[in-house]
């Protein structure tokens, strides 16, 4: 774990809100978290938890409507959140960088790739064009896009999704940061292309001890690739972990709900799925008591009168629930077969 | 508790509401919608009030006032000054607004009917069809309107009818190509396959599925077509090409022959004009917020 | 493997579905065709689910259009309880749509924003006569059956979720008593936490109303939850079709192998211990499908003989049918699988094609 590394990004009690026409939505609500150096965290919630708006706020690319309104994220000795936004261009694509679920929206569709691969090595190292074009043809073989040396003259449509990707994870590399975000990298990709992508971001974050924040909703994508989870629901942390421990042992309703719910390769077929009913949160109010509470079969009287606190139930395994599921449930319902 | 108990608890919180009641509603915030409206709204009544607004008639001539050269400007009887023939600008502009609203909503009328039409079929039908309806639509749209108007104007002879229908012929394609493209996205959405899956018949399916659903440019389109067919009147009224008798009050018409009193008496040019401005801007506004009020990225839930 | 008894609902005979490429300056002349489907037999017997799935450009979709002729077959037959559907006309057509229907993938986008909840159930009903008396009372039953309250009626889709929406969408397949149904996706696009709703509830209306589903997906480890048998396609042909059961435990095809070695599971020990096989380059493009065998240019276990000169035949396999030369010598380990280069697809990544005219 990263109890021997001094952490690189270290997140305290954010709190981000956007001003809708409906009112204010309250999207994150106090996550803290770190990342060494070198490490896979996983944060992993479905759609809205507030996931990929962490993201955008660590980097100061909310949308206008979107505030943050407390925390911080310590960084190299500053704090992100409080960076202005020539001090934090400075840090964007050079030490911190990002990959996106959508490669077409992403990439800009009327400059060649070899120019958008060179952008970041101009801006951040004033490297002139030569240089950059060697550095560029480098890293396009290095994440496996074969002719690399002509397709740096083509376009973002000439390429297919899991290429685009391949490109999107080469510019996002090319500064050699030291933390990579990646959101939903593989959602648009069919699922043989899916495993190559994860396979690439796995050996290059290794060979080159970059921290990775993966971010999806995909627990089969998380299970493989992260040594970390962090479980998010209505922009807070239910649980976090090891993902052994979370996976084995989940003790939050939330994460044994969204386990006993996805069907498994590896299960027997007629396993019932035993969905979490009701639907995500409405994100429209500061949470006054768990945010999971009507939706789960544990709830006690205390779930309903405030929010739980996020502690820990065992070493390095914490869990926001005033009523934790037991250690050996889910074990205990896999291997008895139907729940 | 049920699935379907926490379900309606969530339901109700909220009225049903079309999607046209949004978009009303959100019309109603927009500012310069609103702006828009006024001015729109002035037009109008100043155009169906006319008589009771005019202090003077519209050709009604008053030489003793122009005895010693052209023109003058406002006064106390005359707000907006007399014309070259004594007659009360105010009084003009005023019944000038009348000639303008039907202008503008007879040819509007003409290119929506025909255009939609056309649109409608060609992107419903497509194949051969589309391809013909198409290439004509392109054929009149590679002449500039103005242009086509004044050759339309030529074939038929002037007078306030033929710019009518020139001013909608230019406008015909216009709306084809609009509606067609719209029709053709929503063709391909899964409702209307669903709603072929049920076994609707064609004819609804265009009438109750797309049509429905395409027609929102439409109607941002027609506004601003407004604007301009009345900017494209006056210009074929000031070439001449309007109403043959001068003395009619229509905003172009007027400002025929203004030219060379422009620096003794610029007022006649410029009223008519600023007239014009101020209702093809207030069709404008609402064209926009029509624009923004009815984009379906903003429809329902965030 | 066919249907056990020959009480096939439906038939599916070498059926192909291509989509014309057009180009040109100024009138679009044929260039060529994206072969969506291209040669796909298949019986569903009556009562069974039968999972469709593959990657993007395999077909799936469009055999399920196909099936229900919203997109016009090029070839083949399609027979729907002992009756040839392929060229009937619309009119005769119409009364056989009663017993077939179909949910999609998209909740914001089958349903149509305009009309309410109401309307939109009782639509099919309408159209086939039974728009008279009791109409509203049996709307509100079905919004029940799908677990949507009775006020839902008068409120219109975009005042629901994605989850809701899929169940307005199930009410109206089910509006007319259908005995098929084509489910394109019905999950993929929803939260995990809801994906199992739907799953549910469609089982459960599968055995209240005695309904037969052609269930397609990308999923596989939903499809193989809900199905009885799995059909594997790949590049508009079915490479295998196999009990649900067994697809898992024992994968013939090379391409079935590859692909479920590519799905990640949710338990971190599985993952660190398993070995997968990756498939290297793009999914080819529809437009220009490898000759021969389809899978050859990616397959890891591709052979000098045959793979790329011979199409294989769908032939019956320890209970599957599989279209392959080598699956036994795949089976029985005489082939080991090896790392290809990687061919990637160049030029534009999606032909322009326009589906048939409504």
């Amino acid at each position: 774990m990263s109890a021997t590394r001094t952490p690189l990004l270290t997140v305290d009690d954010l709190h981000v809100r956007f001003g809708t026409s409906r009112g204010l939505v309250y999207a994150v609500n106090g996550i803290s978290f770190d990342i060494a150096p070198g490490e896979t965290l996983g944060i992993v919630g479905e759609s809205g938890c507030g996931k990929s708006v962490t993201s955008l706020a660590l980097l100061g690319i909310l949308a206008r409507n979107g505030r943050v309104t407390a925390g911080t994220a310590m960084f190299g000795g500053r704090d992100l959140l409080k960076l202005k936004d020539d001090e934090l261009r400075s840090i964007r694509g050079r030490e911190i960088a990002m990959i996106f679920q959508d490669p077409m929206t992403s990439l800009n569709p009327v400059l060649t790739v070899g120019k958008q691969l060179r952008e970041p090595l101009e801006a951040h190292f004033g490297m002139d064009k030569g240089q950059a074009d060697r550095r560029a043809l480098e890293l396009l073989e290095q994440v496996g896009i074969p002719g690399a040396k002509q397709r740096l003259r083509d376009y973002p449509h000439q390429f297919s999704g899991g290429m685009r990707q391949r490109v999107m994870i080469a510019i996002a590399l090319a500064c050699e940061p030291k933390l990579l975000i990646a959101d939903e990298p593989t959602t648009a990709l069919d699922v043989t292309i899916q495993a190559q992508i994860l396979e690439l971001l796995r050996t290059l974050v290794a060979d080159r001890d970059t921290a990775l924040m993966l971010i999806t909703h995909d627990l089969g994508v998380v299970a493989g690739m992260c040594e970390r989870v962090n479980v998010m629901y209505a922009g807070m942390f239910m649980e976090t972990g090891t993902a052994t421990a979370l996976f084995a042992q989940p003790r939050h309703p939330y994460t044994l709900g969204l386990l006993q719910s996805v069907p498994r390769l590896d299960s027997g077929r007629r396993q019932k799925l035993m969905p979490i009913p009701g639907s995500p949160r409405n994100m429209l109010s500061d949470p006054s008591e768990c945010p999971f509470a009507p939706r789960c079969r544990y709830e006690v009287e205390q779930s309903r009168q405030q929010v739980p606190p996020l502690e820990e139930i065992e070493a390095g395994h914490q869990v926001r629930c005033f009523n934790p599921v037991p250690a050996d449930e889910w074990q205990r319902q896999r291997l008895g077969g139907a729940a | 508790m049920s699935i379907a108990e926490l379900e309606s608890r969530e339901i109700q919180l909220e009225q049903p509401q079309g999607l046209w009641s949004d978009a009303w509603h959100r019309l109603r915030r927009n500012r310069g919608a609103l702006i828009g409206f006024g001015l729109v709204s002035t037009f109008v009544l100043v155009a169906l009030f006319a008589p009771l607004i005019a202090p003077y008639g519209p050709r009604e001539q008053n030489l003793s006032l122009v005895a010693d050269g052209c023109c003058p400007g406002p006064s106390a009887e005359h707000l907006f000054g007399v014309d070259q023939l004594g007659r009360d600008e105010f009084s003009r502009v005023v019944y000038g607004a009348r000639y303008s609203l039907l202008i503008g909503l007879v040819s509007v009328a003409v290119g929506l009917s025909f255009g939609l039409v056309l649109g409608a079929v060609a992107g419903f039908f497509g194949g051969i069809i589309d391809s013909v309806i198409m290439r004509m639509m392109d054929i009149m749209l590679a002449i500039p309107g103005l242009l086509l108007a004044i050759g339309i104007v030529a074939m038929l002879g002037p007078g306030i009818w033929q710019i009518m229908i020139a001013v909608g012929v230019v406008n015909i394609p216009i709306f084809a190509r609009l509606l067609r493209g719209a029709v053709l996205g929503q063709r391909e959405n899964d409702f209307v396959l669903a709603a072929r899956a049920i076994g609707v018949p064609r004819r609804t399916i265009l009438g109750s599925h797309i049509l429905p659903n395409a027609i929102s440019p439409v109607i941002v389109a027609g506004t601003l077509a407004l604007a301009t067919a009345i900017i494209d009147v006056a210009g074929l009224g000031f070439l001449g090409l309007g109403p043959q008798d001068p003395a009619t009050p229509e905003w172009g018409t007027m400002l025929t022959g203004t030219i060379r009193y422009l620096q003794t008496a610029p007022h006649l040019a410029i009223i008519p004009g600023i007239a014009i401005v101020i209702s093809v801007l207030g069709f404008n506004l609402i064209g926009d917020g029509l624009r923004e009020a009815l984009d379906p990225k903003l429809r329902g839930r965030a | 493997m066919t249907a056990a008894n020959g009480d096939a609902l439906v038939l599916v005979d070498d059926l192909k579905v291509y989509f014309p490429i057009r180009s040109g300056l100024v009138m679009d002349r044929h260039v060529g065709d994206v072969k969506a489907v291209d040669g796909v037999s298949l019986e569903i017997e009556r009562g069974e689910t039968l999972g469709l799935v593959g990657e993007s450009g395999c077909g799936k979709s469009t055999v399920g259009r196909a099936l229900l002729r919203l997109y016009e077959p090029t070839a083949g037959r399609i027979t729907f309880d002992g009756t040839d559907i392929t060229h009937l006309g619309e009119g005769q057509l119409r009364p056989l749509r009663r017993r077939m229907q179909m949910i999609f993938q998209d909740p914001y986008a089958s349903l149509n924003p305009r009309h309410s909840v109401g309307r939109i159930v009782g639509e099919p009903l309408r159209v086939h006569g039974r728009g008279g008396k009791g109409l509203g009372k049996t709307i509100r039953e079905l919004l029940q059956t799908v677990g949507l309250p009775a006020d839902a009626i008068t409120r219109y889709p975009h005042e629901f979720s994605g989850g809701q929406r899929q169940r307005i969408g199930l009410a109206r397949a089910l509006a007319l008593n259908p005995d098929f149904l084509v489910c394109d996706e019905p999950v993929s696009a929803l939260d995990v936490s809801i994906q199992a709703q739907i799953v549910n509830l469609m089982e459960q209306l599968q055995e209240e109303f005695a309904l037969t589903y052609l269930f397609i997906a990308h999923d596989l480890a939903v499809v193989r939850h809900i199905s009885d048998r799995i059909a594997v396609m790949y590049l508009g042909q079915i490479m295998e079709l196999s009990p649900a059961d067994d697809l898992y435990d024992n994968p013939l095809h090379p391409y079935t192998i590859s692909l479920l070695s590519a799905i990640p599971i949710p338990d971190p020990e599985v993952e660190s211990r398993r070995s997968s096989i990756l498939l290297q380059g793009d999914l080819p493009s529809p437009a220009n499908p490898p000759a021969a065998c389809r899978f050859h240019t990616r397959c890891p276990y591709v052979q000098p003989t045959r793979c790329r000169d011979e199409e294989p035949v769908l032939r019956p396999l320890e209970g599957h049918l599989v279209k392959c030369h080598y699956a036994e010598d795949v089976k029985a380990g005489l082939i080991t699988p090896k790392q290809r280069e990687a061919v990637f697809e160049p030029g534009a990544a999606e032909p322009a094609y326009e589906p048939p005219v409504v």
